[in-house]
């Protein structure tokens, strides 16, 4: 369903992309994690549409995202890792928009409003303006946009960011749900318990590169250890616990 | 200590803002020093030559430049309080480095002082900047010492002082009321209210009659109204007071008294500050941290208005225009700029209407016909100020949130052109009406007006597009404010090349024009050359608006395609 061919990006002499060769199936989750800076956001962004490759393709249920974004578009549902909206817009009006930009009119989508604004707990503040919505309550929204028009794949940024416990719950049932349902995840996530969870297959990146690819099982299987240990030890996390060490924190 | 290294954040951002200026990056701010320089010396001109004007009056010229040196100070004074009032708002309670602050060890003394200054500096530079001419011009026509001027800048300290505590004591108590955010909505809304009633209580004084002698009794009584507003429990009183013996050596006055009048309410209202800020500024910053709650009144008249308007459309296209238009009139900072644009509507219009053709010596056959004519590049400039307030900024208008546009399957050419729709309807609407309006109030030909209605016609389209596609090519995606959107450089750019095409089209106009009218006052036969002319004349009107419509759009699709950073 995903391909990622050769994908390169560059900003000025920093390469934040290397050369990435990713291959996603129908129906899969996939796990994208890293440290910040990794090269995650960035490779999610040109997979959407908002970034340019500096080099490689992108090719989403057949189609190249560089020749054919509008047609790669209509089968994407996208959300990014900080959701700004339309502030003065309310929930509902909202999702209207977003459903109209799609082409759906507002009596084709007014079911599947409400549906998505009862799943997502946001049936109460329906008319109220997003200006005054709280981090969860637009991360719900975003969630509820992105799955508006039935897409074939979702690409996630930070699923859970800003979610409370239960609006983390809510997320990760809805996306089992949609992998049931035949549609492909690309999920990116700092939340190593959700890729444990959620996801078929994993990958984790550091400065622009794939260092370890697999399923939950052959990674751990490597040197029995658990995800957090296996990102730490791959990605230099361990260095943290000798720093913290050698500043001798002392609680008075 | 502390106030002073809160101080020094400051001075070191603004530091390091100046640094980041360099290469291609200093042209910015250059053009925009070149354009203050221009409207400095224009206002050091005008102040000159209304003073030498005033000077030739006998015995009344100095009363006449007193009173308009009040008058500059009431105007400063009403200025630096409503501009204080908002930039308090943000300084006190919406700057994001508060969060920071609140949580350091520092007295609140110490904060509402920083802040103060940093008030001060913000909302005061202006006036300074641009204030310092008209000083410069009744220092030149009266001859003074440097000791005016450095009475100029001790007057002011104490001036400004007052004003940034007044300001800052009315948000503080406003926000002990209301919820921040709501207050800047108000506060905006009430300044473009006081900029309305200014624009048209100046405009309706009549200022042209200042040079027509006929009717001086009546400027004497405009002066003796005037009178009323210079209350002396005023600072601008006060301060009109300290300058005016150095200036007039015959004027008679207390000086030293209002010095220290305008020293110690400065003082007086600093204290007052703080002690206010000490009782309310703490809960109130506090609760602008609160969201609020706000149910949105649902108007069905509004929505299915709206559902009227966009049933033509596509379906992407009735979303993105029930979705502007909703913002739109959800926006104070948005709608109420209509205010604006109504009171230079009826301006423009009543200018035309009192026109006194009835006392030139020129034919008013001949005048009427050219005051359509000049007509066109007035309301060509009346649209392109409104096109950079209301279609310029039609693109950043979607700001962090155009990741959504740009994830989705409309294309940005698509876009634009619906932006283009958009803002070209209500333009062209209103071009038409002005345009009619006026060549009806002037009476002009059924020539004339063809003519005019046409040209305008087309030039609005040049002018629309302009606008949307410069809007693409300098969007500010990252704004605070909508107002700030058409001040930055890409507003002052579509500035200039909206009048060079309204200047160009009109002056490819004029000679034919006049070739035309002068044949018929003269009563004499058009050369065929002259058809010849015309041909040309209209094929590169037509060549040039064309451009403008396709240019620029072209150019912002370009931009915005390429765009990786706006969020």
């Amino acid at each position: 369903m995903i391909k990622l061919i050769n994908l390169t990006k560059k900003f000025a002499s920093l390469t934040a992309v290397d050369n990435l060769n990713l291959k996603i199936a129908v129906g899969e989750t996939f796990g994208f994690l890293g440290p910040n800076g990794a090269g995650k956001t960035t490779t999610i962004k040109m997979m959407v549409g908002l970034l340019n490759p500096t080099l490689g393709t992108v090719i989403i249920d057949g189609k190249d995202i560089a020749q054919e974004p509008l047609e790669v578009k209509k089968i994407i549902g996208y959300i990014p890792d900080r959701s700004f909206l339309y502030e003065k817009l309310t929930a509902r009006e909202f999702l209207q928009f977003v459903a109209g930009i799609y082409g759906f009119t507002k009596k084709q989508c007014s079911g599947k409003i409400q549906r998505l604004l009862r799943l997502f707990n946001l049936e109460e503040w329906e008319d109220e303006l997003i200006e005054s919505f709280s981090q969860g309550m637009r991360q719900r929204l975003v969630l509820s946009s992105a799955l508006i028009h039935n897409p074939k794949v979702i690409i996630v940024d930070e699923p859970v960011v800003g979610l409370d416990p239960k609006g983390s719950r809510l997320v990760k049932t809805v996306f089992k749900n949609l992998t049931h349902a035949g549609i492909t995840i690309f999920l990116s996530t700092h939340v190593l318990g959700i890729a444990e969870e959620l996801c078929d297959r994993i990958a984790i990146i550091q400065e622009g590169k794939v260092i370890a690819l697999g399923t939950m099982d052959e990674l751990k299987n490597k040197d029995d250890e658990g995800l957090e240990s296996l990102f730490l030890r791959l990605t230099g996390g361990e260095e943290v616990s000798e720093s913290t060490a050698a500043l001798n924190l002392r609680v008075p | 200590m502390n106030l002073f290294a809160l101080l020094h954040v400051r001075l070191l951002s603004l530091k390091h803002r100046l640094k980041s200026f360099h290469g291609k990056e200093v042209i910015k701010p250059l053009i925009f020093f070149l354009i203050g320089l221009v409207f400095w010396t224009g206002t050091f001109i005008i102040f000159y030559r209304v003073l030498g004007y005033f000077q030739g009056i006998e015995s009344l010229g100095d009363f006449l430049a007193a009173k308009l040196l009040s008058m500059v100070f009431l105007v400063f004074f009403s200025f630096l309080i409503f501009s204080n009032i908002i930039t308090s708002l943000s300084t006190f309670y919406l700057s994001q480095d508060l969060q920071l602050i609140f949580s350091l060890p520092l007295s609140l003394s110490e904060i509402f002082f920083a802040r103060l200054a940093d008030t001060i500096l913000k909302s005061s530079w202006m006036v300074l900047v641009f204030g310092l001419p008209v000083f410069l011009a009744y220092g030149t026509i009266y001859h003074v010492s440097f000791f005016f001027y450095g009475l100029c800048l001790v007057v002011f300290i104490p001036f400004l002082m007052i004003a940034s505590s007044v300001g800052i004591i009315i948000t503080i108590t406003l926000i002990h009321f209301f919820p921040a955010k709501r207050t800047k909505d108000v506060l905006f809304f009430l300044s473009i209210i006081f900029l309305v009633f200014l624009f048209l209580f100046f405009r309706f004084l009549k200022p042209e009659n200042l040079v027509d002698p006929e009717r001086f009794a009546s400027i004497l009584d405009y002066f003796a109204a005037m009178r009323s507003f210079s209350s002396p429990a005023l600072p601008s009183f006060w301060a009109t007071e300290c300058l005016l013996p150095s200036l007039q050596s015959s004027y008679k006055g207390s000086s030293f008294f209002y010095f220290l009048m305008l020293w110690s309410t400065s003082l007086g209202v600093l204290v007052t500050g703080n002690w206010v800020a000490a009782r309310l500024y703490f809960q109130g910053w506090s609760k602008s941290q609160e969201s609020r709650r706000l149910r949105l009144s649902q108007s069905g008249f509004f929505n299915r208005a709206i559902d009227v308007l966009v049933w033509p459309f596509s379906t992407s296209t009735r979303a993105m225009i029930e979705k502007d238009l909703k913002v739109f009139f959800r926006d104070t900072t948005q709608w109420s700029q209509l205010l604006l644009l109504l009171s230079l509507a009826i301006v423009y219009l009543y200018n035309f209407k009192v026109l006194p053709f009835d006392k030139s010596p020129i034919p008013s056959f001949y005048l009427q016909n050219l005051f359509s004519f000049l007509n066109l590049g007035l309301a060509g400039f009346v649209l392109a100020a409104i096109a950079v307030r209301f279609v310029f900024p039609a693109v950043s208008l979607e700001g962090e949130a155009f990741w959504i546009m740009r994830t989705s399957p409309l294309s940005l050419k698509k876009f634009l052109i619906n932006k283009f729709w958009m803002s070209l309807i209500p333009l062209l609407a209103l071009a038409e009406i002005l345009t009619i309006l006026t060549n009806c109030f002037l009476k002009v030909t059924s020539f004339m007006m063809v003519l005019s209605s046409l040209t305008i016609f087309f030039m609005t389209f040049g002018i629309t597009s302009l606008g949307v596609g410069m809007g693409a090519i300098y969007p500010r995606f990252k704004h605070t404010s909508t107002a700030e959107i058409p001040t930055g450089f890409g507003g002052l750019l579509y500035m200039m090349y909206a009048m060079g095409l309204i200047g160009l089209t009109v002056v490819l106009e004029a000679r034919p024009v006049y070739l035309l009218f002068t044949s018929y006052i003269q009563h004499t036969n058009l050369p065929l050359w002259f058809y010849g002319e015309l041909s040309l004349a209209i094929f590169l009107i037509v060549v040039i608006n064309s451009a403008a419509l396709v240019f620029p759009m072209r150019y912002g699709l370009k931009n915005l395609s390429s765009l990786e950073d706006w969020g």
